[in-house]
């Protein structure tokens, strides 16, 4: 049997790679997108060593430190011989960090009643004939369009900004609960019937409960969108956040704090789909995903 | 309890009468289970008019009988089983479930269907120890310890279900999906039977398990059945089966929309075969001119479903 490796089988469908080629392969864009950085951020500072655009690794290094130790020009300055601890609670990315992760939860909690009414809309079909033209109208309505009649509304204060990310995501998440209950097989919920289950019984206690880990996959897909929505009214009216910290350094084109802010965002939503992808193993390990 | 013989003759092809299969049983006054007067299905079929699904069926069902209904593929068969069920109603007629109309799926009825018959989300012993707690107690009603000491005698008897079925003790802690298609079906089976319903129905609930396994389920099906006698529909499109299993078959054909009068019952009569032990039926000269004579009525149109009669030693369906 001929075993020699050929370069032509990396391409193909049916191989399999090792753990090792894997866990290798995962890792070179990074370090490709890295150099390319490096590259760049050299070529340019070699022309203009001031050059604020790309900064060079000191220059981030320098703004990450003051990002996390520093506290923001608008506060009160953190004594910079304080423990560490003390200096990142009190700093300008701990302040912008907690503001948008309030906000985000709790458009996250107020979401719990959206995925409620898309499961009762598959479940009763006259709540469903009710509903479902309604949600898949105001799915099309572009989010971003209500911004102004939630400022009307709301104010420019913490409500309009919660509810930009509701309305934004809920439309989305009903439509997705619905299609997903609607999945379960008929003869479950005839079978759970049978064996003297009520209404309630059935769409909570077998409907939802086989369906919970599709919708938190669900809500998983929607973290972004969230973040999305999230940063667009905080960019637009906020006093503190992330999106406001971006927006602000933009006028500034501090790209030493833009940078590790973006960095910082999409580590905290990889972070928070990381424990709902965990949560979700281990409520769930009869899941099998398709 | 079985009248005497009568062997499956093309005279039976005329729509079957009210009482086809209740006189066998008429003097030993056996009660009614299940019966369905005129009953009728059509739908609107848009531009084509209205589409009869099911006409003037006429059945009455006594109680402890094994019936099978018997048909090739959109005969009405498993639309027949639905209405015993309470998941469909028909447009015409009246269906009747131990004494009273059906109006809605309930526990007088157990269900085992061809697949996703277990909740994927309970283990084995959960998914058979779920009906008889619903039936027991409420959301609140499980709070009190009177419900956690019957739920440890339900959890005993669930086992011993389970273990007569077949599974091990390992098993039961298992989810549906790390159980093959035919432990899957004796657990659906343990579960519909734990909540001693007086009607057992089950849609093609072995079609699609391999022979062997299929006919280990039969035979413990049949001496479920023969135990503790709950009356059993059964739907199939397998002869072998049907004649292996049924004290009663019921073999439906097409509705010609033409003939709005004529019913779909073509066959509906008590088994000869039923009369012999379960291991010997197959082996009787009448099982295979029965199922010779049922493979020419039931699937006249079609031959996808068609078997061959069993080999001489073995019932295999």
């Amino acid at each position: 049997m001929n075993t020699a490796f050929h370069p032509a089988d990396l391409a193909g469908i049916q191989v399999r790679p090792s753990r090792l080629w894997t866990q290798s392969l995962g890792w070179i864009l990074f370090a490709v997108g890295i150099a390319l950085y490096a590259q760049f951020s050299i070529a340019r500072h070699k022309e203009n060593p001031e050059d604020r655009v790309v900064p060079s690794a000191q220059q981030l290094i320098q703004g990450i430190k003051s990002a996390a130790l520093e506290s923001a020009e608008e506060d009160d300055p953190v004594d910079a011989n304080a423990p560490l601890i003390e200096r990142f609670s009190h700093s300008m990315l701990w302040k912008d960090t907690l503001s948008s992760s309030k906000r985000f939860l709790i458009a996250l909690v107020l979401l719990i009643p959206a995925i409620l009414l898309g499961l009762h809309m598959a479940v009763f079909p006259y709540f469903g004939a009710l509903c479902l033209r309604f949600v898949t109208f105001f799915d099309k309505i572009v989010a971003l369009s209500l911004l102004p009649i939630l400022f009307i509304v709301f104010g420019i204060e913490e409500w309009s900004k919660i509810a930009l990310m509701v309305i934004g995501v809920a439309p989305t998440l009903i439509l997705d609960t619905f299609n997903i209950a609607k999945g379960v097989p008929r003869e479950q919920i005839v079978k759970a019937f049978t064996l003297k289950s009520s209404d309630i019984d059935v769409t909570y206690r077998i409907v939802l409960k086989q369906v919970l880990p599709q919708i938190i996959n669900s809500v998983r897909l929607n973290l972004k969108p969230l973040a999305l929505f999230l940063f667009a009214g905080e960019m637009i009216a906020a006093t503190d956040g992330l999106a406001y910290r971006i927006a602000l350094m933009r006028r500034h084109m501090g790209m030493d704090i833009i940078l590790p802010y973006v960095l910082w965002v999409a580590l905290l939503l990889f972070l928070a789909d990381a424990i709902l992808r965990f949560t979700n193993r281990r409520l769930h390990p009869w899941y099998q995903p398709l | 309890m079985v009248s005497a013989p009568v062997t499956l003759s093309p005279a039976h092809l005329a729509p079957a009468p009210a009482a086809a299969i209740a006189p066998a049983r008429a003097t030993e006054a056996a009660r009614v289970e299940i019966s369905l007067r005129k009953v009728g299905v059509a739908y609107s079929a848009g531009k084509e008019g209205t589409k009869t699904v099911l006409a003037n069926i006429d059945l009455e069902i006594p109680a402890g009988e094994f019936v099978v209904l018997l048909g090739e593929t959109g005969c009405g068969k498993s639309t027949l089983l639905r209405l015993m069920l309470g998941q469909e109603f028909p447009t015409s007629g009246e269906v009747i479930v131990d004494g009273k109309p059906v109006k809605r799926i309930d526990s007088r009825t157990g269900y085992v269907p061809q697949k996703y018959s277990l909740f994927p989300d309970r283990t084995v012993l959960e998914n058979v120890m779920y009906g008889p707690e619903n039936a027991r107690a409420g959301l609140l009603g499980r709070l009190t310890p009177s419900f956690w000491r019957f739920r440890r005698e339900l959890r005993e008897e669930a086992i011993q279900s389970l273990t007569r079925m077949g599974l091990r003790p390992q098993d039961m802690k298992k989810y549906p999906y790390q159980l093959s298609g035919g432990m899957q079906q004796r657990v659906a089976i343990a579960q519909a039977l734990l909540m001693k319903p007086p009607v057992l129905l089950l849609d093609e609930a072995f079609s699609a398990l391999d022979p062997s396994t299929r006919s280990s389920l039969q035979e413990l099906l049949h001496s479920i059945w023969a135990e503790s006698r709950p009356t059993v529909v059964f739907v199939t499109h397998n002869t072998t089966e049907a004649l292996l299993l049924g004290t009663t078959l019921i073999v439906l054909g097409r509705h010609r929309d033409e003939e709005p009068e004529k019913s779909n019952v073509l066959v509906a009569q008590q088994l000869p075969t039923a009369q012999l032990p379960f291991a010997q039926r197959c082996n009787s000269a009448e099982f295979r001119e029965q199922h010779e004579f049922l493979e020419r009525v039931a699937f006249a149109s079609s031959s996808r479903y068609r078997t061959q009669p069993p080999a001489q030693e073995g019932c295999h369906a």
